[in-house]
């Protein structure tokens, strides 16, 4: 059917705080979507019947031992992984991309947890911080976040305190840039990366604010979409009229490329 | 915990003998001790009341009162649960009119957004167990006022934070340090706590001065989006005789008990160790659990057609929620304490009834619904698993009697008319004006000789210096560092976040044109110079950046954080300070009506002194809603074209009493900025109308640091990121330092030239002048006073004293 919509499942993990935003940019890009609360009871076979999850921002579990490391090991997500093996899409921001980290789906080159999101080093504010930065979008394979086309820069907030992507396998990065899997790094306004704070917003290897799996259907990205998904939502976006502020700002694309992604996948 | 009231009611308990039965080995037999057993009796329990208070408990409930029901009244009529000093002089606020749904009467007020929506905010104090342990303290304030707000049945939509700490430059290392260490530990509390449940932090503001040293203020604002006709009362429903009463959240443990005493009592630094123990434990993890399950529960009950009542469990615990639950309702509460979910075992009867565990929620539901309501705590969302022992759970019932009966252990330890229990008690408090404010019949006041005086202070040639000294300063400086430890951006609505503009601004309804603005103020100096001007001026602040932005004023709420009101002079502060607060919300009328803005919810914090029995400076501090119509209107205070001009409505004064160019100099003077109620008025309404024509690019209320401070931080923006500097020519009779720094209200706006014309109609209707001050352009400060330059500085000079101003302090 030409008008089916995707059916995005929004992951709430006790703890995470996103979930309204996160339906709502969905649904805004033409999917569906639904809140799955999280509990032992939820049979995660109800997840076959949707095309995406979406994994928002919070504290899961409280970040227990580390962010996202509890909630990687919930049923939930072995069955995420599963459908992702499958070519649906995963979709984690903040805490979401630190559960698909935890999980190793990201960047996923073996069976095992390679990278870390660790706490930020910042010389100004310890610990949680959250700012307007910019990220560059350098990645000219074609994968599920940017066949709508997508800016080369874009102005989205961080909101974190382990953001901060490393590893101590040095070949890995270098493997990941060959296998074009660093979807954004950080960098100034006019597209220059610094490694330097306030560039860099949490020191991050390589300055990296997202990766994808090497297929290019899951994304860990550590700045927020939803909340720059509107004109509205945009520092200093004055002088514009009620219907260009809730007109959609470039990081829409994101969930556009998603949508058409998914359709035609249905297809 | 519920906000003061301005209403008064007296009835009579109920005390009929049959009625009035308890287990006899439970009574204190004090109407056959001597006042010097009494004391030691009550002493020796921790019972803070005094002799004649725990005799009058004799003769209200008809009888001597049992242990708990002691414990029940040494908490309902501490200062905090009862407002004893202040609740005959709060009638004096405004707290009706167009804008209001709901009045100070409940957990939160409510005002009108439009016929469909409401905004709920409510705003309380901390300051005391912040004091102690600074990090609980902050957060378990934040978890506290969102309950208030929560259980309204509103979503929790944005919060703010003024704080107020001791001097963080002074001389003395251990001041220094305890206040860094106090401030840093606060900000931590409240993001750590903040962040996690969601909830955007859109205003605040900090203030640090040595009054503040030994009693640090925390106060918390927050507001809640509610569908008019779905709000949830702090009440019992009606014919809920027969209803269940539940309690969710957190298992009850020992902590807080006596908390509500413990905020009524004046701080001693070597009893801080025996103090910890009343401060409570914060779980924001299991908050933000609990906020989300409730509001499924909301919905559920709007699906059911079935009408609760919910209330926080704050100072007093379980009983006090439940005792008003009942009360406001008219009916009688029965609950039995070995039912409540305990994390400690052989906890007294009292204890288990008042002690203050966070994170707990009363329900009353009819039997029917009972079942929807644990499952969706118990089963949706997991309660046992995501805190140990927390749950959803039966405790009691609605009873027809207007009692207040608690059983423990097979025996009534509890038995009292439930008026009784939160009807409270009244003080009318002594009040002497210190001598250097007596006034004589005219209203003159002549005692030249013990009033602080106006310091006579010479102009240097140059400003450039004391414009940085200013800029550095605590409260000016730019606190973009604390701003970016909170969240401002989670739930995607946030339209200006905190230090953008005088206000921040939410849309809290997707694609709607609805703007909510925030904004919290008092300034501690103009209160210590004059405690009615310091208030009145608190409001006129407050309106103004709410205006600034472009949104209208529609509602108050105030937290009176003051000093020991069995004091006459400090309580005189007090007086004068709800004096302000009246004629300064009496007098700037919410635009279009002659209708005060209305306060609609509101806190008394007392005993905000030192061990050595000196007041805090008075803090009236108020928070402001706006609405806007569209908050695509809205601006900023940054400068965001080449170009344009400067304009200055509000006329500069010598007002540097307060000021903070008296603080370089180490002086506090006397000449406050007075406010004109006209003239404030009609400056609000012009800039309101002004804004939402288009005709302003940018907008900032002048207040601390004066009109200099203003153009400088209009340079700069939120960040610092500001490029586009002015040049600026004052022609003015005033003294330089005064047309400089003086607080004066008033606004400075950006106006293109061809939106001059337009803007000058916008404020010719309210008889408000534009008067040209410069333009702006180039990467520079340039002020030329009747031709001669005083200031000429590069935005990265100013930039550097603005940004690091708050850091260096703190380091």
């Amino acid at each position: 059917m030409a008008n089916k919509r995707p059916k995005i499942a929004v992951i709430w993990f006790p703890g995470q705080n996103c979930e309204d935003e996160s339906k709502l940019v969905c649904e805004f890009a033409g999917m569906k979507a639904d809140i799955i609360v999280v509990n032992s009871s939820v049979d995660p076979k109800i997840l076959e019947q949707y095309d995406g999850f979406f994994i928002g921002g919070g504290w899961s579990y409280e970040d227990r031992i580390r962010a996202g490391a509890i909630a990687a090991k919930d049923p939930i997500m072995l069955k995420i992984k599963e459908e992702a093996k499958k070519g649906k899409v995963v979709l984690g921001v903040c805490n979401g991309a630190q559960i698909l980290v935890e999980t190793g789906i990201i960047p996923g080159l073996r069976d095992k947890v390679q990278l870390a999101l660790a706490p930020n080093t910042n010389p100004k504010v310890f610990g949680y911080y959250n700012t307007w930065v910019y990220v560059k979008h350098e990645c000219k394979k074609t994968n599920a976040f940017n066949l709508a086309g997508i800016d080369e820069v874009l102005h989205i907030p961080v909101a974190h305190g382990e953001g901060r992507f490393t590893t101590t396998d040095k070949e890995l990065i270098k493997q990941l840039i060959k296998n074009e899997q660093i979807l954004f790094r950080y960098c100034d306004e006019d597209g220059n990366i610094d490694e330097k704070y306030p560039i860099n917003p949490n020191g991050a290897v390589y300055n990296i604010a997202g990766i994808t799996n090497k297929e290019g259907n899951v994304l860990a990205i550590m700045p927020h979409p939803e909340r720059a998904s509107w004109n509205k939502q945009l520092p200093y976006f004055e002088q514009h009229n009620f219907e260009e502020n809730e007109k959609a700002a470039p990081c829409m694309k994101l969930f556009e490329s998603i949508r058409m992604y998914l359709e035609k996948r249905m297809k | 915990m519920k906000g003061h009231e301005t209403g008064n009611r007296q009835e009579k308990a109920d005390n009929n003998s049959a009625k009035n039965e308890v287990d006899n080995s439970e009574l204190v037999n004090i109407s056959e001790m001597n006042d010097k057993e009494l004391a030691e009796f009550l002493k020796k329990n921790a019972i803070s009341l005094k002799l004649n208070e725990a005799r009058k408990i004799v003769e209200l409930i008809g009888r001597n009162p049992t242990i708990t029901e002691l414990h029940i009244f040494n908490i309902q009529w501490s200062e905090h649960s009862s407002y004893k000093s202040s609740k005959n002089s709060l009638k004096l606020l405004p707290t009706t009119g167009p804008t209001v749904i709901l009045g100070p009467k409940e957990d939160a007020g409510i005002l009108k957004l439009d016929d469909e929506y409401g905004i709920v905010i409510s705003h309380e104090s901390h300051n005391h167990p912040s004091q102690v342990v600074p990090y609980e303290g902050a957060a378990t304030g934040i978890g506290g006022n969102v309950r208030d707000v929560l259980c309204m049945g509103a979503k929790v939509i944005g919060g703010a934070d003024p704080l107020r700490f001791g001097d963080a430059l002074s001389e003395s290392k251990s001041v220094s340090n305890r206040t860094k260490y106090i401030a840093s530990q606060v900000i931590n509390g409240i993001a750590t706590y903040g962040n996690a449940i969601g909830v955007p932090v859109i205003a605040g503001d900090i203030y640090m001065n040595s009054s503040f040293n030994d009693n640090c203020l925390v106060n918390v604002v927050h507001i809640g989006l509610i569908k008019n006709n779905e709000i949830i009362h702090s009440c019992a429903p009606e014919n809920s005789v027969g209803y269940d009463v539940i309690v969710i959240g957190k298992p009850t443990d020992n902590s807080g008990f006596g908390g509500a005493a413990f905020a009524s009592l004046i701080l001693d630094e070597k009893d801080k160790e025996n103090n910890r123990g009343a401060v409570q434990v914060p779980d924001p993890f299991l908050k933000n659990v609990l906020m989300r399950a409730s509001y499924k529960v909301f919905e559920a009950a709007r699906k059911a057609k079935v009408s609760l009542g919910f209330k926080d469990c704050g100072a007093g615990g379980i009983m006090c929620a439940t005792s008003e639950l009942g009360a406001s309702g008219d009916v009688g509460i029965e609950l039995n304490l070995d039912d409540f979910p305990v994390s400690m075992q052989n906890l007294p009867s009292y204890v288990i009834a008042c002690s203050e565990t966070q994170e707990r929620f009363c329900w009353i539901a009819p039997k029917n619904f009972t079942q929807k309501i644990l499952d969706i705590y118990n089963k949706e969302f997991e309660l046992p698993n995501v805190a140990e022992g927390a749950c959803a759970k039966v405790i009691g019932k609605v009873i027809a009697e207007k009692r207040y009966r608690l059983l423990f252990n097979g025996k009534t330890v509890c038995n009292a008319d439930i008026h009784a229990i939160t009807e409270g008690i009244r003080y009318n408090r002594e009040s002497k004006a210190p001598d250097e404010h007596k006034e004589d019949k005219k209203g003159n006041n002549n005692n030249k000789q013990n009033k602080t005086s106006e310091p006579e202070l010479i102009d240097t040639a140059d400003f450039n210096s004391p414009l940085l000294d200013v800029l550095k300063l605590p409260q000016i400086a730019s606190k973009y560092t604390v701003y970016e430890h909170y969240d401002n951006t989670v739930q995607a609505n946030t339209i200006i976040r905190c230090g953008e503009a005088d206000a921040g601004l939410i849309a809290p309804l997707p694609g709607k044109k609805y703007g909510v603005a925030l904004k919290v103020d008092s300034n501690p100096r103009y209160n210590r110079v004059n405690p009615y001007h310091g208030a009145v001026n608190a409001i006129a602040e407050v309106m103004r950046n709410i205006a600034a932005v472009g949104a209208t004023p529609i509602g108050l709420t105030d937290c009176l954080n003051y000093g020991n009101p069995e004091k006459p002079e400090q309580f005189w502060q007090f007086l004068e300070g709800i004096r302000g607060l009246s004629d300064g919300a009496k007098n700037i009328w919410v635009k279009g009506t002659t209708n005060a803005v209305p306060f609609v919810s509101g806190n008394v914090s007392f005993y905000n002194e030192s061990a050595n029995g000196k007041s805090i400076d008075p803090s009236p501090i108020v928070a402001c809603v706006g609405r806007m119509e569209d908050y695509s209107k809205a601006i900023t205070m940054k400068i965001k074209k080449i170009g344009s001009g400067l304009y200055l409505v509000g006329p500069r004064k010598n007002e540097l009493g307060g000021s903070a160019y008296y603080e370089l100099f180490d002086e506090l003077g006397t000449n406050l900025p007075k406010t004109d109620f006209a003239q404030e008025r009609n400056m609000i309404y012009g800039v309101i109308d002004a804004i939402n024509q288009r005709l302003l690019f940018a907008c900032h209320d002048i207040s601390d640091g004066g009109l200099m401070v203003a153009v400088t931080e209009m340079i700069l923006g939120g960040k610092g990121e500001g490029k586009i500097g002015a040049s600026l020519l004052l022609n003015d009779d005033l003294k330089t330092s005064a047309l400089l720094f003086s607080e004066s209200s008033g606004f400075v706006m950006e106006i293109e030239d061809k939106n001059f014309a337009a803007a000058e109609k916008a404020f010719a209707r309210y008889d408000v002048d534009l008067i040209k001050i410069g333009e702006t352009g180039g990467d520079y400060l340039i002020v030329n006073h009747n031709d001669n330059e005083v200031i000429n500085l590069d935005i990265a000079a100013l930039k550097d004293a603005w940004m690091n101003g708050f850091g260096d302090a703190m380091k």
